[in-house]
This record gives C-alpha cells, sequence and structure tokens, in this order.
C-alpha cells in the first residue's frame, strides 16, 4: 500500500513474502483450518527470527526493526501476512510487545518481553472495551483485594486467545483503567476455544471469575492508563487494518484476472460494461483505502496528535469497503466462488472479521465524534 | 513540462528560501483571507469584482509569482512543482485571484494543454496575456450532439487562405459570457473516422460571429453558456496542435480535467482538522447532537472528505512517480462524482426538513439545498461517472475496449446514419 520503500523494507517485503510462500502458503492455511492453532509447527519460531515480534521493542529490550520506523515495518508486513491469510499471533502480539516495551517493565515482563520477541511463547492483547463495540469500559474490572487484585468479567471476542500463554488485560478500577499480565492458568481465568466464522484465525471468549493477581502483574503506572490502551488500540486497528488491505488487494487481483479470463456470450466478461464498472468501483474503494492506511499508518509511527482520529477513519473506510468488495468479487466469479474449494470464502471472512475486530465501523465514527467534543 | 505531471521536481533546490521569500511578499502585498474561500459563482463575479480579480492577477505576474512552474520562454518562471506547491501553501491564508470556475479551466486545464501542444510561436504572445490575467480561457468542448462523445463533435472548421471559418454550435461552456478567449474542438475532415479529423482553436469570446448565451441552471445561477459560431474568422497561427490531430490534445485536456492539473494536488494533507462546521451546526439547530444516526452521518463526511484529500495525494503521488494514466486521473475524479452528491444528501438528512426552507434571502440558510442541487454536476461535468468507469476499467485494470460501432468509419457516414436510426447495430 505505500507507494515507495526504503531499500531495508523493500527487503523486508520481499522476505517476508518469500517467508510465506515457503512455510505457510494458502494452500497449508487451508489445510490447517480444523486444527487447534491453525498454525503449522515452528511457524512462530521462524518468523520470530525475521523478527516480526520485536518490530516495536527497543534493542536494548531484545527487539529491533530494519527501518527505524517499528510501525511501518510492522504494517508492512501485516499487509504481506493478509495477502496470503497468515495464522496465528501477529496483530495482538505485536501489541502487547509494544505495550511491555513502553511501560517501564518489571524485571518479570522484561523477561517475558524477550521470550516473546524470539516467538518462544505467545501473549494477547485483551482490551476492556475495544473489541467488544457496544463501548461500555468494564467488561472486566479490578477490585483491590489486600495488597493484590481481583479481575471479574468477561472479554469475549480474543483474537489469537487459544494460543496464547499470557494475556494483557485492560481492566476498569474505580473511575480509572489499569493493565495488568495475566497467566492463562490463574485460578478463576478460563479460555474457552470458539469456533469462528474466520476459519484461518483462532479465537477464545475468555472469563475471569474473581481471578487472583499480585501487585506484580500490574503494567506501567497503576490507573491512569487511559493514554497507553489509546496507543494499543491504534495500533492494534492500523496492523488490522493493514492486513485487511493486503487481503483486499489480493482478493481484488484474483477477480480482475478471472474477469479477463472467463469468456460468455463469446467475450471477456470483463468488457461487459456492468462489470467493468464494478471493477472500477472497487478498485476506487480500494485505492482509497491504502491511501488513509498509509495515512493512519504515518500518523501512529509520527505519535500525531490526530493519530486516533486518522486511524478511526481508516478503520472505518476500510472496515466498510472490505465487505462491499469481497461481495463485489463474488458477484464477478460467479458460482464458483461459492465453492468451498475456492479462495473467495476464505478472503470474505477473514475481512469481515476484521472489520467487526478492535471496533466495528460505527464504533469508530462515534468515536470520532467524541474527538470533537460532540 | 512541470506544469503537467511535476516531473521536474529534481530542480526543486531552495524551495525553503523561496517558501520565505514568497510568505514575505504575500503578508506584505496581498489581503489577508476572511474567512473560508469560497468559490464565487456566476452571480459573484460582477464586472468590479472581475476587474478586482484581474488586478490581482496583474499584481502577481509583475511580482514574478504567475507562472511560477511554466516555461521562462512564455513569461513562466520555470521552477519546480514543488516551489509552486510551496507558493500556493503560503498564499492560501490570502486572497487571492478568483475567477470562480474560470481559474481552473484557464489555468489548470486549457493552457496547461496548449502549453503541450501549442507552436511556440502561439504561446509567446499568448501566455503573457494568461499570466498577467488578461485571458481567461472558457472550454468550448460539449455540443448538443456530442457530450461524454466528445470525439464526435461537429463544429465545422473550413479552411480559407491562412484562416478557418468556424460554424457550429458548443453548450455547456462554464463562464464563456466572462471569459476572453475559449479552447474549441471542431472538425476539420469528415471523410476519416471521427478521432482523425478533428483540430482545436483558441477563439476570442469576442469575435464577431460568436454569439454566448447563458443557460439558467438547476441552482437558478447562470453560469454555463451555449454558444453559437456564425462564420466565426480564426487565423490560423491561433490553432492549437497538428491538423487533424486534435485527438491527442484532447487526451491530455482530459486528464488535466480529472484533476491531475490542479496546482495543489500533490500535497498531502496534514490532518482531518475539524469537522465540518456547517454540518454541525445543522445538526445542532435540528436538535440531533445526540442522535446516533447523526453523529454517524456526520462522522461518515468528515472521513469521506479526508479521504478523498489523502486519494488525491496519492494519485498525484502516482502520477509522479510513474506515467500520468489517464486512468489514473479518473479515480479523482469518480470518487468526488460519487461522493459529492451522498455527502449533500447526508447534509439534508442531518439537518432534516427545517435545513430546506429559510426565511426570506438567507444565504446562509439556503446553503444546505443550494450544495444538494449543486452536488448534481460533478457526476456530469468533466466527463460523467460512467465515463470515469470506462478510463479506469480500460486503461488502469486493462478490461477490454469498449465495442464501437462508429470509431472505424467515415465520420459524415456515421452522422448521416444517426439522422436515421435504425436502432443498435
Ligand atoms: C455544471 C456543468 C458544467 C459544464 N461545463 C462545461 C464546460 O465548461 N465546457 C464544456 O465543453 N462542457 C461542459 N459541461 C458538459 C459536460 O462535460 C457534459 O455534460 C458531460 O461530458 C456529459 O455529456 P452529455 O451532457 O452530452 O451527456 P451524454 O454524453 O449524452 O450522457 C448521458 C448519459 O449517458 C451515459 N453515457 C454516455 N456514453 C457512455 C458510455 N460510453 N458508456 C456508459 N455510459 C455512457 C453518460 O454517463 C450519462 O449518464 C458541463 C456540464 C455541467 C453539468
Amino acid at each position: 500500500m505505500e507507494l515507495t520503500l526504503t531499500s531495508d523494507q523493500e527487503l523486508l517485503r520481499e522476505s517476508t513474502s518469500r517467508f510465506i510462500a515457503g512455510r505457510c502458503p494458502l494452500t497449508t492455511v487451508r489445510g490447517l483450518v480444523d486444527s487447534h492453532t491453525g498454525v503449522p509447527e515452528g511457524y512462530l519460531r521462524a518468523a520470530a527470527d525475521l523478527g516480526w515480534f520485536a518490530l516495536m521493542v527497543p534493542e536494548e529490550q531484545g527487539g529491533g526493526n530494519v527501518s527505524g520506523d517499528g510501525v511501518r515495518d510492522a504494517a508492512l508486513i501485516a499487509e504481506e501476512r493478509g495477502r496470503a491469510l497468515q495464522p496465528g499471533p501477529f496483530v495482538s502480539m505485536n501489541v502487547v510487545a509494544a505495550a511491555l516495551a513502553a511501560s517501564g517493565p518489571t524485571e518479570a515482563q522484561a523477561a517475558l518481553l524477550a521470550a516473546l520477541c524470539r516467538g518462544e511463547t505467545v501473549a494477547t492483547w485483551v482490551p476492556g472495551d475495544a473489541t467488544a463495540d457496544a463501548g461500555a469500559d468494564g467488561g472486566i474490572t479490578a477490585t483491590p483485594a489486600g495488597r493484590d487484585f481481583e479481575l471479574s468479567g468477561q472479554a469475549d471476542l480474543v483474537q489469537d486467545g487459544t494460543l496464547a500463554d499470557w494475556l494483557l488485560v485492560t481492566a476498569g478500577s474505580g473511575d480509572d483503567l489499569c493493565q495488568f499480565l495475566v497467566r492463562v492458568v490463574t485460578p478463576g481465568l478460563s479460555v474457552v476455544p470458539m469456533s469462528g466464522h474466520d476459519i484461518t484465525q483462532r479465537f477464545a471468549a475468555v472469563t475471569f471469575d474473581r481471578v487472583r493477581v499480585p501487585t506484580g502483574s500490574v503494567v506501567g503506572e497503576r490507573g491512569g492508563c487511559r493514554r497507553v490502551v489509546e496507543r494499543q488500540l491504534q495500533l492494534a486497528c492500523v496492523l488490522s487494518t493493514a492486513e485487511t488491505i493486503g487481503a483486499m488487494d489480493v482478493l481484488f487481483e484474483m477477480t480482475r484476472a478471472y474477469a479477463t479470463e472467463r469468456t460468455a456470450f463469446g467475450r471477456a466478461i470483463g468488457s461487459f460494461q456492468a462489470v467493468k464498472h464494478q471493477l472500477a468501483d472497487m478498485s476506487l474503494s480500494l485505492e482509497a483505502g491504502k491511501a488513509i492506511a498509509v495515512a493512519a499508518v504515518r500518523a501512529v509511527q509520527a505519535e500525531q496528535h490526530d493519530a486516533g482520529e486518522i486511524v478511526s477513519m481508516a478503520k472505518a473506510w476500510v472496515g466498510d469497503t472490505g465487505i462491499d468488495i469481497a461481495q463485489g468479487c463474488f458477484q464477478i466469479f460467479g458460482g464458483i466462488g461459492y465453492t468451498w474449494e475456492h479462495d473467495l470464502h476464505l478472503f470474505l471472512r477473514r475481512i469481515t472479521m476484521n472489520s467487526l475486530l478492535f471496533g466495528q465501523p460505527d464504533w469508530h465514527r462515534e468515536r470520532i465524534c467524541r474527538m470533537h467534543g460532540l | 513540462m512541470g506544469a503537467l505531471d511535476g516531473r521536474s521536481d529534481a530542480s526543486s533546490d531552495g524551495v525553503d528560501d523561496y517558501r520565505r521569500r514568497a510568505r514575505a511578499w504575500l503578508t506584505t502585498n496581498l489581503p489577508p483571507l476572511e474567512g473560508a474561500a469560497q468559490r464565487p459563482t456566476s452571480e459573484d463575479l460582477t464586472p468590479e469584482v472581475m476587474a478586482a480579480n484581474r488586478a490581482l492577477q496583474r499584481k502577481l505576474f509583475e511580482a514574478g509569482y504567475a507562472g511560477i512552474s511554466w516555461p521562462k520562454e512564455y513569461g513562466g518562471h520555470g521552477l519546480s512543482s514543488a516551489h509552486e506547491g510551496a507558493f500556493l501553501d503560503e498564499a492560501s491564508a490570502f486572497a487571492m485571484p478568483d475567477f470562480g470556475a474560470l481559474s481552473a479551466t484557464t489555468f489548470d486545464i486549457c493552457v496547461p494543454t496548449m502549453l503541450t501542444h501549442g507552436a511556440p510561436e502561439f504561446l509567446r504572445r499568448f501566455i503573457p496575456k494568461v499570466l498577467s490575467g488578461d485571458a481567461l480561457v472558457c472550454q468550448f468542448f460539449s455540443e448538443p450532439s456530442s457530450g461524454s462523445d466528445l470525439a464526435g463533435a461537429r463544429t465545422r472548421a473550413t479552411r480559407d487562405g491562412d484562416q478557418w471559418i468556424l460554424n457550429g454550435q458548443k453548450v455547456w461552456s462554464t463562464l464563456a459570457h466572462l471569459a476572453d478567449w475559449g479552447l474549441c474542438l471542431t472538425r476539420t475532415d469528415w471523410d476519416v473516422p471521427k478521432h482523425r479529423g478533428l483540430t482545436w482553436f483558441a477563439v476570442p469570446c469576442d469575435a464577431p460571429g460568436l454569439t454566448i448565451r447563458p443557460i439558467r441552471q438547476i441552482n437558478e445561477t447562470a453560469e454555463f453558456c451555449e454558444d453559437f459560431f456564425d462564420d466565426v474568422v480564426v487565423p490560423d497561427t491561433d490553432r492549437i496542435g497538428a491538423l487533424n490531430e486534435g485527438w491527442a490534445v484532447t487526451q491530455t485536456m482530459l486528464v488535466l480535467e480529472r484533476g491531475a492539473g490542479r496546482r495543489d494536488a500533490a500535497i498531502p494533507p496534514s490532518g482531518p482538522g475539524p469537522m465540518p462546521e456547517e454540518l454541525v451546526s445543522l445538526a445542532q439547530r435540528a436538535g440531533r447532537l445526540a442522535d446516533p444516526l447523526t453523529r454517524q452521518r456526520l462522522a461518515r463526511v468528515h472521513t469521506t472528505d479526508f479521504v478523498g484529500r489523502v486519494l488525491t495525494a496519492r494519485i498525484a503521488e502516482m502520477g509522479r512517480l510513474g506515467e500520468l494514466n489517464p486512468g489514473l486521473a479518473s479515480y479523482v475524479k469518480l470518487f468526488r462524482g460519487t461522493y459529492t452528491p451522498i455527502r449533500a444528501r447526508l447534509a439534508v438528512e442531518i439537518g432534516g426538513g427545517p435545513a430546506m426552507i429559510w426565511e426570506g434571502g438567507d444565504a446562509k440558510r439556503a446553503a444546505t439545498s443550494l450544495a444538494y442541487l449543486n452536488g448534481r454536476s460533478a457526476s456530469i461535468a468533466g466527463g460523467t461517472n460512467e465515463m470515469q468507469r470506462n478510463g479506469i476499467a480500460e486503461r488502469a485494470l486493462g478490461m477490454p475496449r469498449e465495442p464501437s460501432f462508429d470509431a472505424h468509419r467515415p465520420f459524415n457516414e456515421v452522422v448521416r446514419e444517426a439522422q436515421n436510426p435504425k436502432g443498435t447495430p
């Protein structure tokens, strides 16, 4: 989606796409839809070797990136991942890594962060409210209990929940938000693997029934972490949007090519104006999506004051138009697109799920109004 | 040519210095802009307003800030589009010369087309007049029988020694009644297929035999005109491009018309800025600021506005990086053509019925209705949405060209048949 890349970034893009083509092409993804993890053996460690989980972590904490622009590098990888509907943790894992790195981690947290960067363990992000677009804070609450805290509540849509060893949980505490790093094997915490619409990703429903966590599990400052949670939401949205753009781009290209190959009534279907015009409209939405997604990546990278707004615009625009494009592609493929064997439905599933994750378009539009004091 | 594709950016040294000097000059010489710039309509452009704007243009010209990226030999300054962009950026806070739609037709479409295809002798004579504000140029393209099908023009130019006699009719020519010149598409050979018999001319609007009549539009103003050519004499030295090779000129013009020539296109917006004030106050007046549907509409408009801006900058950047593909230019035009009427409709939905009635001549209150009406032109003027979709599909996406029933036959035969249509072939 970026029009120009530095040579370092070009190299990163190439090595990423080569890795994906070798290790986990779409045929492999498809073969894993019924597996528990959805991820091929050794995939995470190999991805970590390419630096996938270290991009937004400073070198002294075990991280690093190629261009000095960690967000842009991560978006580049997310886009490549979207092109082949890659399974397994990436968006949420990077959000957690960035969050820990920025939080002034304790010694134990720093060790975990280094392990995340090496792909030895998996952590995922459990936002208190952003996934469930109903928007109320306090899907999960934290109550002081002696020197510990007690977490209660539920998060119904946790990306990579079934794969994670650790959760970065955002909980409401009084009027404030607080973040905790919690091991999934803690008493009272249940992670229920869910079957789902997007068969190339894994989701879980997580319930906290008076889960007792020590003060040491608090991440960053106690309380007052709305600002850091906002940053995490921006990262999650911008990476998930880049992933959707990658998926849309491939899906659209498949469809464009099909329109030049498939014939009916003695001519290529792409010569019918009804088909041509649909393609032109889809291409317009996609190009506009790339433009706004790039603007969002830049704004988040630069920590621009209006980054949150631009991110919400990107998430809303791409969330809506992604689904429109997927529908248009179905239309142009005709019957073959409705078969299980065809990859179209895999793209539709991913694009749709990404549109719902981290706030669906309406939720982001409401957020934009609030940002303007309305 | 820098004015067209911005590819002269290699010479963008010293832009910061240039910007500083421009700012200093602007501050001492131009009045600051009060409120947001509103494009004047034909009604606003009274003789006094036109004269004042021409004087402003002359001031820019004399100070060396007109034709910044146009070639030196014709009175421009041969600087990069980055210089021009810097100047326009600085100038956005000042009252710049504004001739309504004629600003764009002159400086962004017609004259850049002339710069690409005109003879040096013509350009040396003509361009200084443009830069000093004495030659505003309108578009004599569309005709009663050909709009989208521009190559079907029937205005006839007949050779008479070293001059041409023009006969026929143009229509929908925006602000022709206020322009000094028109860029006119004519047919010079009827015995060849339509794309091969076209020739362009620059025609003075006060030429004997040319009658220009404003037409009342749906928004009650009379901005576009119908233009009757009765034995209008044009010297061959005012021909733009080669005889019968007008289609190449048309191609250039169409790309520019779709927005590729806009001097500010390549400046990427820094951020979305405030929500559209007029819509927020509409919602407020309707007591709907807390209504979730209204809030969705507000955010939709605000998002689409910003997406349009980043898209425009992206397409301009693509043009800079590669060829200025005519299909690419269509993206910006189609975005505008698609979302302008939607935006106008959302505004009406935000304000509801009360936004569509007002007391007396309350222009501010009438603005929603006016924007709603004006919103209809974006999908037609400058090439319809359908033509842009054809352009994107065929030129950017590689779809097969439309079958053509007329492009390979002598044009006079096509015309004869159109007069007795037998139905579709
Ligand atoms: C406000 C305004 C200002 C204008 N200013 C100027 C000006 O300054 N100078 C000037 O020369 N002209 C001007 N125009 C004219 C404008 O360029 C034409 O109206 C436009 O190009 C369409 O041509 P038409 O009106 O003849 O419609 P037609 O070409 O007759 O089109 C009618 C319908 O048929 C569709 N159609 C036509 N061909 C195709 C095709 N191949 N495939 C699919 N659909 C097709 C069109 O999309 C449209 O929906 C202006 C128009 C407006 C509304």
